[in-house]
């Protein structure tokens, strides 16, 4: 028997010497060969011929990576990198629905992310759009409270004298001009400024010059300088527009210039019209308590931000000293432009761009662990490859070739995704948020989007081939014998699962917490009814005012007409109105003043308003008395406070019949009545007084309330057609419900919300998704051992159990995890928190059980399948 | 086509010719053996394929095993298109080459 058998050590030198893929089909030929030499020519010859043949294969030469074969592509070695990306993108379509389910999860993550970005890259990191904008900077006052004041017309003059520090400034003051093109009168938004402005922004008109010193002087020739919107919608982007006169509140005005298209007026995002500030010192309002002017100035080349605003504290330190009741000593606040129009949304876009960070790894923890699973089913093909000649670097390169081709696939995807993504963001951005004109898909985006994609794509099949190569392959060439050794194959999946859902509880639990504080927002009480409320901004121009008999005659006969409009109950005037965007706001003290400075005078939100104001708006009285006819120019002055004002500037006393000093006059307090917000819903309280129109002086605009019987829609059209038959060429602007105007003032919170919501949804998805095929497939690899167990006894309720504790095992480290992380993301958005602690239990609690649920749903359903299995079909298949 | 074949891999892919479905190495050398009555070794037989098999002249595919072979499996081939267009050539470029030699060289 033995000498029928073939040399050993001979085989052992073919099993050393051949290479691995030849070797099979080769020695087995030789055996075969073999056994038909044993009975033609005997054993012992036999022998000696196998001898030869092994010497001489070991001599030959054989051809490496010669294998082209069409039968089975798959075994042919991979030679070059392009050979492993055909292979790649083969071994991917033979599983289509997985494949695509990659691709789409990480596309998703891409589209969503870069949709982001885009956005808040032009919200916050976009440059200014003037030359060498980095040296321009807004001047304010600072007052004790560190809060910005604007700066008054002397104190101006004087820090723009600082020239070791600034090289040119500016001033800019409000301007709502009406323009009367004799088919329309309307109310345009606009900045009166001293003749330096376009020149300290470094920006040149389109058509015509902007303004001169001589033109910024008291009693100078009217000029104004047109946006480019304004000129194209007004004018009709007549290029003979420059010299030509046009009427502004009933005066003409000189037309000197026009802007380019690419202006941005980022300090006065409305403006879109600018005439000369005409002011010198001798004038009133331009003293240095008048603080109502913003100081823009371009620092010099050279000088830090810092050491700038030093220079101007030591300036304003001296200005202190010679004029010491017109400062407070808190020095100046220097602001970059740049920061100016990024502080408002910075913290919100910073909020989104974290929430879709995690949603972007969320889809890549996601797409790993499907890749994941799949590298773990491939196993026995994996052992082929090896057995074949597959060096596991060969396999690594392989699954990091399906890594680039997914990656490739999601980059394009995605992108498609953020064009569709920025289109959906535009359009429902709130107004709120800056430079949205230069989002825009360009090199930058394309690259974020590319090496996003790559970045996910890479990690999500690296993190498989870690896992394949860690394991060691041997294990599965055993066919047919089940690997019970993927323990840390495993314990990687089960870590990316934990993960997923520490993400999900982050996301979910932070929209869930900007979900109840927007609600709690809609809620509140601004202090004023919103009901069936509307307004619109009504203005009187012209030379016909001159008399200020005229204007509170032509005032008088609107409000009249405007009470005999049917579905009308009751109408008033103010000067200006809550969430209406104005800031009239007045100085004022005790006729007795107490201990404190003038300088350190309260300051409180003015309403002149006309008698029925409260009842139209719903402000409640709570002491003294409401305004009646009575008040009128020649009866003593009266006054109404706010509590907050009441219970601040009388404390301890009933401020009914004290006396106040505002505006140099004094005035008694004849009534308190309500707080309401006044620039946005969550302001606290402010200081607010109520003046009767009549005796604080005639106002050109006015902001018209009415309260309807009927829906304000209804009546829009007959309240203009009254007020226009009862003062011809009125101009009648921003009509708007009160319901609208709440809406407004919350719409960068909802705007938020449905973005993190948006995130949530998919995240919760993702998550939910992730932990379902995870849990299930490691149900299914364990079919097996479930009949084992069911053959040995275990009833269907132990094995349950058994699958569902490990299941929410990794649920509750997610949780745990995700729970500490979410008092990380609570801070980023804490900015947009409104009255809502930022670890709230109730969102919590919330969040916790519906991704319990969703584990015990995903463990339980198929272990409830792999209990129901026959034993024997387990055993035999599994 | 410029290249030519070397007379074993003639025999080789003629092999495979006759041999059919069958042509595995142990029966390819087996067929060149009785044919040509030449000592083959299976060696020569595979660098040969080999050889073959990287100029795309043939294509392999594995399949069954036998005890016989201690449970290894055998490695089919089969000529390709191109295979054959090449053994043509040779063949005809030979069949000319000979023409009108018969008495000299005795081939009948």
């Amino acid at each position: 028997m033995t000498t029928s058998t073939p040399p050993r050590l001979a085989l052992r030198l073919l099993a050393w010497r051949l290479p691995e893929p030849d070797r099979e089909y080769f020695v087995g030929d030789l055996l075969e060969a073999f056994h038909d030499q044993v009975a033609m020519i005997g054993a012992s010859n036999a022998r000696r011929w196998f001898w030869r043949e092994t010497l001489h294969a070991m001599t030959a030469s054989w051809p490496r990576a010669a294998m082209h074969n069409d039968e089975h592509p798959d075994q042919k070695p991979m030679t070059s990198f392009v050979q492993a990306l055909r292979l790649a993108f083969r071994s991917l379509t033979r599983a289509p629905a997985l494949t695509a389910l990659v691709i789409a999860t990480l596309s998703l993550g891409i589209g969503a992310t870069t949709s982001v970005f885009s956005v808040a890259r032009a919200a916050l990191f976009a440059s200014p759009p003037y030359p060498a904008s980095d040296r321009l900077a807004l001047v304010y006052e600072q007052d004790k409270d560190g809060s910005e004041s604007n700066v008054g017309y002397e104190t101006y003059l004087d820090l723009s004298r600082e020239d070791r520090v600034i090289e040119s400034a500016a001033a800019m003051g409000g301007w709502s001009p009406t323009l009367n093109d004799g088919a329309e009168t309307s109310r345009l938004a606009g900045q009166r400024v001293t003749w330096q402005f376009f020149d300290v922004l470094g920006v040149k008109p389109m058509l015509g010059r902007g303004f001169t010193a001589e033109e910024d002087r008291q009693g100078a020739d009217r000029v104004v300088v047109l946006g480019h919107a304004v000129w194209q919608a007004r004018f009709g982007a007549d290029s003979g527009i420059v010299g030509r006169s046009i009427t502004i509140n009933g005066i003409p005005y000189r037309v000197i210039g026009v802007l380019p298209p690419t202006f941005e007026s980022l300090m006065a995002p409305q403006a879109g019209v600018w005439t000369t500030l005409r002011y010198n010192n001798t004038l009133s309002q331009a003293c240095r308590t008048c603080r109502h002017l913003r100081m823009v100035a371009r620092l010099d080349a050279g000088i830090a931000p810092a050491a700038a605003e030093q220079a101007l504290d030591a300036a304003h330190a001296r200005l202190k000293s010679t004029w010491p009741d017109a400062y407070v000593d808190a020095g100046t606040r220097l602001i970059s432009i740049h920061e100016f129009t990024v502080r408002n949304t910075r913290q919100a876009m910073l909020a989104l761009l974290t929430g879709v960070a995690l949603v972007a790894l969320i889809a890549c923890f996601n797409a790993a662990s499907l890749l994941l699973g799949r590298a773990l089913r491939r196993e026995s093909e994996f052992a082929v490859r090896v057995a074949l000649g597959a060096s596991t670097n060969r396999l690594s390169m392989l699954l990091l070739s399906e890594g680039l081709i997914i990656a490739l696939a999601s980059a394009v995807l995605g992108t498609l995704l953020t064009m569709v993504g920025v289109d959906v963001l535009l359009r429902l951005a709130p107004d709120g948020v800056p430079r949205l004109s230069q989002v825009r898909i360009d090199g930058g985006v394309l690259l974020f989007a590319g090496s996003l994609s790559l970045f996910t794509g890479l990690a999500a099949s690296v993190l498989p081939a870690l896992a394949l190569l860690r394991g060691g392959i041997s294990s599965g060439i055993r066919i047919g014998a089940r690997s019970f050794a993927g323990v840390a194959r495993h314990r990687l999946r089960g870590t990316l699962v934990a993960a997923e859902v520490a993400l999900a509880v982050m996301l979910v639990s932070g929209s869930s917490l900007l979900f109840s504080s927007v609600t709690k927002l809609l809620s509140v009480d601004g202090g004023f009814e919103t009901d069936h409320r509307l307004t619109m901004e009504l203005g009187l121009s012209g030379p016909r005012y001159a008399d200020s008999g005229v204007v509170f005659q032509d005032w008088r006969s609107t409000l009249d007409r405007v009470h005999a409009v049917p579905g009308v109950r009751a109408a008033a005037l103010a000067s200006q109105i809550p969430l209406g965007g104005n800031f009239d706001m007045n100085g004022l003290h005790p006729e007795v003043r107490g201990a404190g400075s003038p300088a350190e005078d309260p300051y409180a939100q003015r309403y002149a308003v006309t008698t029925r104001y409260f009842e139209v708006m719903g402000i409640p009285l709570r002491s003294g008395r409401l305004l009646t006819e009575s008040d009128h120019d020649r009866a003593p002055l009266v006054i109404l406070l706010n509590e907050a004002a009441a219970s601040s500037i009388f404390p301890g006393g009933s401020a009914i019949g004290q006396r106040l000093v505002m505006g140099g006059q004094t005035r008694t307090v004849v009534g308190v009545v309500g707080n309401t917000v006044h620039q946005s819903l969550s302001d606290a309280p402010d200081f607010q007084v109520y003046v009767p129109s009549l005796q604080w002086g005639e106002e050109g605009g006015m902001n018209l309330v009415v309260q309807a019987d009927v829906p304000p829609a209804n009546v829009f059209q007959a309240l203009r057609s009254a007020i226009q038959g009862a003062v011809p060429g009125i101009a009648i602007s921003r009509v708007a419900s009160f319901d609208r105007l709440k809406d407004d003032a919350t719409g960068e919170r909802r705007f938020a919300l449905a973005l993190f919501a948006g995130f949530s949804a998919v995240a919760l998805v993702l998550a939910a998704a992730g932990l379902f095929g995870v849990l299930s497939a490691t149900v299914v690899e364990r079919t097996r051992e479930i009949g084992v167990r069911t053959a040995l006894g275990a009833s269907r309720g132990t094995i349950l159990a058994m699958v569902v504790r490990q299941g929410m095992i990794l649920t509750t480290v997610g949780l745990v995890v995700g729970l500490f992380g979410t008092w990380g993301t609570t801070r980023v958005i804490a900015s947009l928190l409104y009255d809502v602690g930022a670890s709230d239990p109730t969102v919590l609690v919330v969040v916790v059980v519906s991704l319990v649920v969703v584990a015990l749903v995903s463990s339980a359903l198929p272990a409830w399948r792999a209990s129901r299995v026959d034993p024997v079909i387990a055993l035999r298949d599994g | 086509m410029a290249q030519g074949l070397g007379e074993f891999e003639q025999l080789v892919l003629l092999a495979l010719i006759r041999l059919g479905d069958d042509a595995y190495g142990v029966a390819i050398r087996n067929e060149i053996e009785r044919e040509t009555g030449r000592d083959v070794t299976l060696g020569a037989v595979y660098t040969t394929l080999l050889r073959l098999e990287e100029k795309r002249f043939v294509a392999s595919r594995l399949g069954e095993s036998t005890p016989q072979r201690g449970g290894r499996r055998k490695k089919y081939y089969r000529p390709l298109a191109a295979g054959k267009r090449e053994l043509a050539a040779s063949i005809k470029a030979l069949q000319r080459m000979t023409r009108g030699l018969t008495p000299g060289l005795e081939l009948r």
